[in-house]
């Protein structure tokens, strides 16, 4: 068992994990929202990427793109339709109809996409890079690099731009926000097609790993729940260490116990850390 | 008194009356499996009703406590070859000790909080029961016996849809019986003023932290007494009971006719089977009409049906003015 | 003397119950008027209505004219573009953001025709102490700073009409008269301000008309000087207070 192989899996995973979270922390953090859907986004992301592909030919560094704005796109819609429950911060009604989405877009994506596995395959995936025992493919780098740049990017936007500042704004106090002249409604439909937009992206980089399905997703909200609740709700840099830190974790635990159950693991590991330290979930 | 005596009696009424639908809706399989399926599933959302309307927070971990039942009704007969009294015994206590052990977790959590780690909770235990060869891994267990039940040396052995429904139908009636005792109990109520007012609850010396412990240790074996019984229908257990379709299922059936109803769910229940059995459009397609009913309650009138009929029957009055 | 801001049979209901009744209101243009009454007598809920505003789901009745430009159905964020401009009572600024940021947060108007707009500089004049602690958090600062940021920033919106409510709540007596004889520089310049105030005395010094509200309605109005002996005005709070 190489170690500094299984480390540099942890890295690409973490990257993986921290950039399919990045939305729901955004997300979370402004709008209280939590969106049960996300998995299936990232599925719908996925299979957006690949029928472009597969169905008009388009190159993976276009199609990926498209998926992006499409799932932002059907951001708009979403956040539009929940819009009045979101200002009136209804969160246990916005909870279930969000789960009412998702198990629409597994219904729809089925009947669309079908029910079998496929291939939704980047150019980068094939190639490797061998260096004396250790290996990995550029889609990795991509994965790797796109993350830390989109962080770095979301970092400076909302620390240091106004539009950061009323987002911050709004994540703090909505009501206050309307009386400086901020459209609240406008600032939750764009956190929302962030959201959207950025987990097809990370579905886009990260799916090419392996065969995609239209019944895919639960593993992905576990796991982003997991990263956004270790990182501090609503922490953009809190979010990349957690990725990290479960990425390293689950590709040594793969490793060295077992793979099966790392999704279970992972589990374990938030409820040590809910046990451990509630006040930091309770917060806010 | 007797305004109250009066209510028992239309209620046992429609209770007997109850157990000839499947008989006046035409005696056949088809209408046996429809109504058995209906009971079975209704007590399931039962299970999660009593978070949702009473505590007011979603648990999105109730399949758990229903597989749970599955599993230990499917293990004990046919492993050990228990009948069904004490699989659904076993099938409770099961069920407690999960709750128990899950609510201590999630004591201190609200919210989205508390939603997640449920929800998280059931996707684990899909990966366990997927994962483990004591559970039958994901082939599941199959060729569980005929449901029989032993009293001294009164027999029931019940395989069929048509034999198992006057056991659904007593299930349903129980735990019908037990959610109207709970409306009114110290905890029921308890429960709703934590809900609504959590600072008076404080102030009149509620423990909020035990009524929702107990609330949550409560519902968990209503669950899973249904997926006691849903073992003996299919004579079969797998990680599918884990599926999402079940927990959209149980929310649906809870918001469609509106929370805090004691028939709601029962009735949200009976719409989604009647449209799934008789007028189906296909697994994908039911999937999205399932979703898109959770979806549009909520957004278009929260209150559930019953709120729809408040705003219509109103409407009249207001363009009297 | 033109009006810049007229409610006409304003009413305000939180379910059952009535908390602004039927009130009509005028703050012309250069003038303050203030508005007093017991905890309770609907004047929170009154200004707020004012900028459509709420933190609860209350019912609004009435129209609201801001320069003859009906306000009606108007979200609160398009009142305060068009530049009437509420300092809520109590939380007026964000705690996480720097007093920059506060301020950075309003963007001036293009179109600046009747409202009065306030650079930096004037703001830093009027309120020397921001400018020394503008890159502090709006949670690290005292509660009179807190009250200068959300003034400031209430001026950085251009106002045509303020609205200012109970911006005396927690501060120090110095400090509040300090606050409200800026305030009058300010309605000297021209703006049009309409302030609510639990404090009678400081109030009927600085301005110009004097509403008296009570349960919800108005049961006095006049200019500052003949309400000064309005048997009620003296009765409910001058003379309590002197005894």
């Amino acid at each position: 068992m190489n170690i500094l192989q299984q480390l540099i899996n942890g890295l690409v995973l973490g990257s993986g994990y921290a950039l399919i979270a990045i939305g729901w922390t955004v997300l979370l953090g402004a709008a209280r929202l939590v969106n049960f859907a996300h998995g299936q986004l990232y599925m719908l992301g996925a299979f957006v990427a690949w029928a472009v592909m597969t169905k008009l030919g388009v190159n993976y560094f276009l199609a990926v793109p498209i998926a992006v704005v499409a799932l932002g796109l059907l951001g708009v819609g979403l956040q539009g339709l929940m819009l009045r429950p979101v200002m009136q911060q209804n969160l246990t009604s916005l909870m279930i109809v969000t789960l009412g989405f998702g198990y629409v877009f597994q219904g729809g994506a089925a009947r669309l996409f079908g029910g079998d596995p496929e291939r939704f395959v980047s150019p980068l995936q094939a190639a490797e890079i061998r260096i004396g025992e250790i290996w990995f493919t550029w889609q990795d780098v991509l994965t790797l690099v796109g993350t830390l740049l989109l962080f770095g990017a979301l970092w400076l936007v909302l620390n240091r731009t106004r539009v950061g500042a009323v987002v911050r704004s709004v994540a703090e106090d909505p009501r206050l926000a309307q009386l400086f002249g901020i459209n609240a409604a406008l600032v939750y439909i764009g956190v929302f097609v962030f959201e959207c937009a950025a987990v097809a992206l990370g579905a886009g980089l990260v799916a090419p790993r392996s065969p995609i399905l239209t019944s895919m997703g639960f593993d992905e909200v576990i796991l982003t729940f997991v990263v956004v609740v270790l990182g501090g709700i609503g922490s953009v840099t809190g979010s990349l260490v957690a990725g990290f830190g479960l990425g390293l974790f689950t590709a040594l635990f793969g490793a060295l116990v077992s793979s099966a159950y790392t999704t279970a693991a992972a589990f374990f590991v938030l409820l040590a850390f809910l046990v451990l330290r509630p006040r930091g979930l309770a917060a806010r | 008194m007797t305004v109250h005596r009066l209510a028992t009696s239309v209620a046992l009424l429609l209770a007997a009356l109850a157990y000839f639908v499947p008989a006046v809706a035409g005696g056949s399989p088809v209408a046996y499996a429809a109504c058995t399926t209906i009971a079975i599933l209704a007590v399931m959302s039962y299970g999660a009703d009593l978070i949702l309307s009473y505590l007011g927070e979603v648990s999105l971990g109730h399949t758990i406590f229903w597989a749970a039942g599955g599993y230990a009704a499917a293990l004990l007969s046919v492993n050990a070859g228990w009948s069904g009294l004490p699989t659904a015994a076993a099938a409770v206590v099961v069920a407690i000790v999960l709750a128990v052990a899950l609510g201590l977790a999630t004591l201190r959590t609200r919210e989205f909080v508390f939603s997640l780690v449920t929800y998280a909770a059931a996707v684990v235990a899909m990966e366990i029961a997927f994962n483990w060869s004591f559970l039958g891994g994901s082939d599941g267990i199959v060729g569980i016996p005929p449901l029989t039940i032993a009293v001294g040396s009164w027999r029931l052995s019940a395989s069929g849809n048509d034999q198992l429904w006057p056991i659904a139908w007593v299930v349903l009636m129980a735990t019908l019986l037990f959610i109207h005792r709970f409306r009114h109990s110290r905890l029921g109520t308890s429960a709703l003023m934590v809900q609504m007012n959590p600072d008076l609850a404080t102030a009149l010396g509620i423990d909020a932290r035990k009524v929702r412990l107990g609330v949550f240790v409560a519902s968990a074996p209503i669950s899973a007494l249904a997926g006691w019984l849903y073992a003996y229908q299919r004579a079969y257990v797998g990680p599918d009971m884990f599926e999402t379709y079940f927990l959209v299922l149980m929310l649906t059936a809870i918001v469609i006719v509106g929370r805090r109803l004691l028939l709601g769910p029962l009735i949200g229940t009976a719409l989604i089977i009647v449209q799934q059995t008789f007028f189906s459009i296909g697994g994908d397609g039911d999937k999205i009409v399932l979703g898109s009913v959770l979806a549009a309650i909520l957004l278009l009138w929260p209150r559930g049906l019953v709120g729809l009929w408040t705003v219509l029957a109103s409407r009249p009055r207001v363009h009297g003015r | 003397m033109t009006i810049d801001l007229e409610a006409t049979g304003l009413s305000v209901r939180y379910g059952g119950n009535v908390a602004v009744d039927g009130v009509d209101l005028a703050v012309p243009t250069g003038r303050m008027v203030g508005m007093v009454g017991a905890n309770g007598a609907g004047k929170s809920t009154l200004i707020n209505a004012l900028a459509g505003w709420s933190r609860g789901t209350p019912v609004v009745r009435g129209t609201v004219r801001l320069g003859g430009a009906s306000m009606d159905g108007l979200s609160p964020h398009r009142r305060a573009a068009q530049g009437l401009v509420l300092v809520p009572e109590g939380k007026g600024i964000f705690s996480e953001l720097t007093v920059m940021e506060n301020l950075a947060l309003v963007r001036p108007p293009a179109d600046t025709t009747g409202r009065h707009l306030f650079s930096m500089e004037e703001i830093h004049e009027l309120f020397p102490r921001l400018a020394e602690r503008r890159h502090h958090k709006g949670g690290m600062l005292s509660g009179g700073e807190r009250q200068m940021v959300a003034v400031s920033r209430a001026l950085r919106a251009a106002p045509r009409v303020l609205l200012l409510d109970e911006p005396s709540a927690g501060l120090a007596p110095r400090l509040v008269y300090e606050l409200l004889e800026t305030m009058r520089k300010l309605v000297d310049r021209g703006l049009s301000l309409l302030l609510v105030e639990q404090n009678v005395r400081a109030t009927l010094e600085l301005v110009d008309e004097l509403y008296l509200l009570e349960r919800g309605k108005v049961v006095a109005r006049g200019p500052a000087a003949a309400m000064k002996n309005d048997p009620r005005i003296l009765e409910a709070y001058l003379g309590s207070l002197t005894a």
